[in-house]
């Protein structure tokens, strides 16, 4: 299959509630490919979960949300579209993996049937059928026992089995996207890394693809093809994981990743930091939103803001969001 | 940035415990127990005559400007019944709301934070007096108290503590819920942590939330104690004439119900009003609770606004 | 040791322990519904006066209620637990608020173990206030002293914790524990719920304290890159026990326990050439529970390289190539071929 399964173009989400007016994604383009895991980082409040979910009308209760731009899927437009279809073809396109299982799991459902049913409604299998596909999920997510584990309530499983058990749920409707936000910060690391493990082997075999959302830099590094960097709202870098994580040329992305030491490598020289706070994105004010917190910021970075812009000659375009350090650094412009 | 929209996702909830905002409340349906307070404390100046005063050359007249809203089977003056009588009421709806409250917040307050056998049979206290509606209680204590054991105490106070004592148990249930509720929170284990004692703790920590909470309910709960004090003197069990008090009122009325209704009319509608309004004040305070959408104008004019530093942002981009 | 033979301050008194913390056999279970929890089971820990200290393991094996035994937030099920020389039961029931001066603990949620109704300021007097020091004037100067040391704006004294960010937030709980200029500073996961950048401001916070007040400081962490980068020893724990102890970078550099070596593989690394060229997982399955941990060594059930004899004894800690200490009866002898 070609062409992006997910599009979205120049998206612009204001949250509102009561108390305050958010600008949470402001300007912000991508596209997700089938058989690409694509990896949306960021910390709190950079927008990558309202990016990513908010179009698909899974936002929270007691906030209104204005959505600006185009946001496509199976060649329809998600913005204009009435939450009835949307939430048709939310249950046929994606599938969503939660941090909390619970969130997803009804508790008080056998987890077998839960699958079952979606088995049957999205994926339009017979009853017969959708059982057998719920019992061979079972087994695919890596639950041992499948059959018994099907008449088992949630509570009745461990946290690492939920997460599998939420993860056949998501697979369950045979999605094209697989949208995984934070699925394994609540995790012990190894069972991390068997969750991260199993999400790439499904990539792997159905093809489909993967948008991961999550602000560990160590699940990017296993899991993601291509990266884009969020911060506050825009993106200010994105490329193949390789380019991102080993030559970053953001000053954030630099930072971030700076703050996250390895402990396989000796140079390590204490863990550094980028000092000051996210800005304040209950206002909108021209310029580069990292300028504040960053050691290369000159005076044009506060009136206009930075392009995306190409660097480097890779396959897998490589872009960021700042005009001084690609002119500083010379890091070639893409002809 | 302080609240961030990622985390505000999980977070939007509505603030936990007591906090209300009191700027939100609709003010205009409080208006009748707001002037039910007012007139309670300022009766003896609104008074236009002694409200028992009997004039048996004004009997049954219609309003006038000397009698506002006209004169009873005994020539006593209607409005200055109704204003004495609100005085009455609040007196006494004062009276058993402080003293439940007291007796309530110190009972489920140690049932609370002490636990164990105390919490035990404290609560089995709680429960037997929650069993009957309170008024109900009330009444039957009132049977009690018309003994003669009681003489001392004057019908007045016998119906206080008759009320004081059906009324304590919810004020005690809910302080011991509230208790209960901030003993699990982490920050009473950071107060012990340094060096805290359990006086401090509650005094300083979880007394301002069980207070926040039960204070709030009493004033919304004062409608309930309205209408079982005029219950008890309809009944002839609470206030004694000549003073005036709305249930004595109605029953004075009934009589004449057919040629002068408003002697009825009014006392109900005075009592309707604040009872209504008092509990409307109990609703208000709990849709405090639940989260609130932004819509309508409010919602049209933050779109304006945010549109507005949208355009200015883009025109002082492109002039950079 | 007779509590007279104590000073007021142990770690400057010649004769007393150099141990910060001493723990000795403790064992802290909980009776649930479903049985005895056996959330610390016998664990013996050494902290010394000055040092770093991070305890890591997966959830349920007991580091947290580790911490919380070492304050006095959790009551010992049986062993003991002493403090700067002092045993931790006697001196809390003895004299609460001069422990409470002596050994500090940092919470893993700030905004919970502040109090939602009090401003910053506030939260950062009351333990002056619990301990009747200064007066208005020198609780504000105090205040001033304690926001400078975390770094925080004075601006930030009349607002509700609430609205402050999360690593503004830990920053607050910091400088309250430090009102008291305690000795020792027991942290519960101070940075899980922080963000990656913020972490790293809050774990170099810690570090700066440390050196600048003499702190010794505990610190039960998950994320074990930064434990390696700014702990003096550490200590891994699994399901209840002391896996392996011993100086931060050598047990990081050459882990001896096969559950160590697992652990320390299972964390990715930031790098996706690195990533791409090695095998992810070791480790199968989810820990067992604590109600009823496995006979023998407790890692036995998941252990890629247990043997018969594994089963039958549970292992003690002893000395290992890297200078420290594992309950492994094939430490040092047998390497996973991943590894």
């Amino acid at each position: 299959m070609s062409g992006p399964v997910y599009a979205v173009k120049n998206l612009v989400i204001d949250l509102y509630t009561p108390t305050v007016s958010v600008r949470a994604v402001d300007g912000v383009s991508f596209e997700v490919n089938s058989g690409e895991t694509l990896a949306i980082v960021g910390e709190s409040g950079s927008g990558k979960t309202v990016m990513t979910l908010g179009p698909l009308g899974l936002m929270p209760e007691g906030v209104t949300i204005d959505l600006n731009g185009s946001v496509t899927a199976a060649g329809q437009d998600l913005v204009t579209m009435s939450p009835k279809k949307l939430s048709k073809l939310r249950g046929g396109q994606f599938g969503v993996i939660f941090q909390d299982p619970m969130s997803a799991l009804n508790p008080m459902l056998k987890i077998g049937p839960q699958l079952a049913e979606q088995a049957r409604r999205f994926a339009g299998l017979s009853a017969k059928a959708a059982r057998k596909e719920a019992v061979s999920l079972l087994a695919r997510t890596g639950i041992p026992d499948p059959e018994d584990r099907y008449d088992r309530y949630p509570h009745e499983l461990s946290g690492g089995m939920l997460q599998r058990a939420m993860i056949a749920l998501a697979l369950a409707a045979r999605p094209r996207v697989l949208i995984a936000d934070e699925p394994t910060t609540a995790l012990d690391a190894t069972v991390q890394a068997q969750i991260l493990a199993l999400l790439r082997q499904i990539q792997e075999e159905d093809g489909i693809a993967v948008v991961l959302i999550t602000h560990d830099i160590g699940a990017v590094s296993v899991l993601a093809d291509r990266v884009i960097v969020l911060y506050a709202g825009r993106i200010a870098e994105e490329g193949s994981a390789i380019d991102v994580l080993t030559a970053p040329v953001h000053p954030y992305t630099r930072g971030l990743l700076a703050s996250v030491p390895d402990f396989r490598s000796d140079t390590a020289t204490g863990t550094r930091e980028i000092p000051g706070l996210p800005p304040d994105q209950t206002r909108l004010l021209p310029g580069c939103r990292f300028a504040d917190r960053c050691a290369q910021a000159i005076t044009s970075c506060r009136r206009k803001r930075p392009e995306v812009t190409r660097v480097g000659g890779a396959a897998v375009p490589h872009r960021a969001a700042c005009p001084v350090v690609i002119a500083v650094e010379g890091v070639a412009r893409h002809a | 940035m302080t609240s961030s929209p990622c985390s505000s996702i999980r977070g939007f909830a509505a603030p936990g415990g007591s906090d209300i905002q009191f700027s939100k409340l609709p003010w205009l349906v409080l208006t009748p127990a707001l002037v039910f307070v007012f007139v309670g404390v300022f009766a003896p100046f609104l008074m236009t005559h002694d409200p028992a005063a009997q004039d048996y050359t004004a009997i049954l007249k219609s309003p006038s400007l000397s009698h506002w809203l006209g004169t009873d089977y005994l020539g006593r003056d209607l409005w200055s019944r109704i204003v004495g009588g609100a005085r009455t009421s609040l007196v006494a709806m004062a009276f058993v709301l402080v003293a439940a409250l007291v007796i309530g917040v110190v009972i489920g307050s140690i049932a609370g934070y002490v636990g164990g056998l105390v919490e035990t049979i404290l609560i089995s206290l709680i429960d037997i007096a929650l069993a009957l509606p309170s008024l109900v209680i009330a009444l039957a204590l009132m049977g009690v108290f018309l003994g003669e054991n009681f003489d001392w105490l004057s019908d007045y106070w016998k119906m206080v503590l008759a009320l004081t004592l059906a009324w304590w148990a919810n004020y005690a249930r809910m302080s011991r819920a509230v208790v209960i509720a901030e003993l699990q929170q982490p920050y009473i284990e950071a107060a012990r942590v340094m060096g805290a004692s359990h006086l401090w703790v509650f005094a300083r920590h979880i007394l301002p939330h069980v207070l926040g909470l039960v204070v709030v309910y009493a004033s919304a709960d004062a409608g309930a104690l309205v209408l079982a004090i005029a219950t008890l003197s309809f009944l002839g069990l609470g206030v004694a004439p000549p003073t005036p008090e709305w249930g004595q009122m109605l029953v004075d009325g009934m009589s004449y119900i057919e040629e002068y209704p408003s002697l009825v009319v009014i006392p109900g509608l005075a009592l309707t009003a604040v009872v209504v309004s008092f509990n409307l004040l109990g609703e208000a305070f709990a849709l405090q609770k639940v989260p609130r959408v932004l819509k309508g104008r409010l919602l049209r004019r933050k779109r304006a606004a945010r549109k507005e530093e949208d355009l200015a942002r883009t025109k002082a981009e492109s002039q950079a | 040791m007779p509590e007279a033979a104590l000073t007021e301050n142990p770690a400057s008194d010649p004769t007393a322990t150099a141990a910060a913390i001493d723990v000795e056999d403790l064992k802290v279970h909980f009776r649930t519904s479903a049985g005895r929890v056996r959330a610390v089971d016998g664990v013996d820990l050494n902290v010394k006066i000055g040092a770093f200290h991070g305890i890591v393991g997966e959830s349920g094996c007991g580091k947290t209620t580790l911490a919380r035994a070492i304050v006095g937030l959790q009551s010992a099920t049986a062993g003991r637990v002493r403090i700067l020389g002092r045993d931790r039961a006697e001196w809390q029931s003895q004299d609460r608020k001069g422990f409470a001066r002596a050994v500090q603990f940092i919470f893993q949620d700030p905004l919970g173990s502040m109090s939602r109704r009090q401003s910053v300021q506030q939260t950062m007097e009351e333990p002056l206030r619990i301990h009747g020091m200064g007066n208005a004037r020198e609780r504000r100067r105090k205040v001033e002293e304690l926001l400078e040391l975390v770094a925080l704006p004075a601006s930030v004294l009349d607002r509700l914790p609430r609205s402050l960010s999360g690593g503004q937030r830990q920053r607050v709980s910091i400088a309250r524990a430090l009102a008291l200029d305690p000795e020792v500073l027991v942290c519960d996961e101070p940075l899980s719920a922080l963000d990656v950048s913020v972490r790293a401001q809050i774990v170099n916070l810690f570090a700066r304290l440390q050196a600048q007040l003499d702190l010794t400081i505990v610190i039960v962490a998950h994320d074990l890159a930064i434990v390696r980068e700014v702990c003096s020893a550490v200590t891994v724990m699994y399901l209840g026990r002391v896996a392996e102890e011993g100086v931060a970078r050598p047990l990081f550099a050459d882990p001896a326990h096969p559950y160590s070596q697992a652990l320390l593989f299972a964390v990715p690394s930031p790098d996706p050439r690195v990533e791409a060229t090695r095998s992810r997982v070791l480790l199968e399955g989810d820990p067992p529970s604590p109600l009823n941990p496995p006979a023998g060594c407790r890692f036995s059930t998941r252990c890629p390289v247990a043997v018969g004899e594994c089963r039958a004894s549970e292992p003690t800690l002893r000395g290992v190539r890297h200078g420290g200490r594992a309950a492994c009866l094939l430490a040092d002898r047998t390497r996973h071929p991943v590894l």
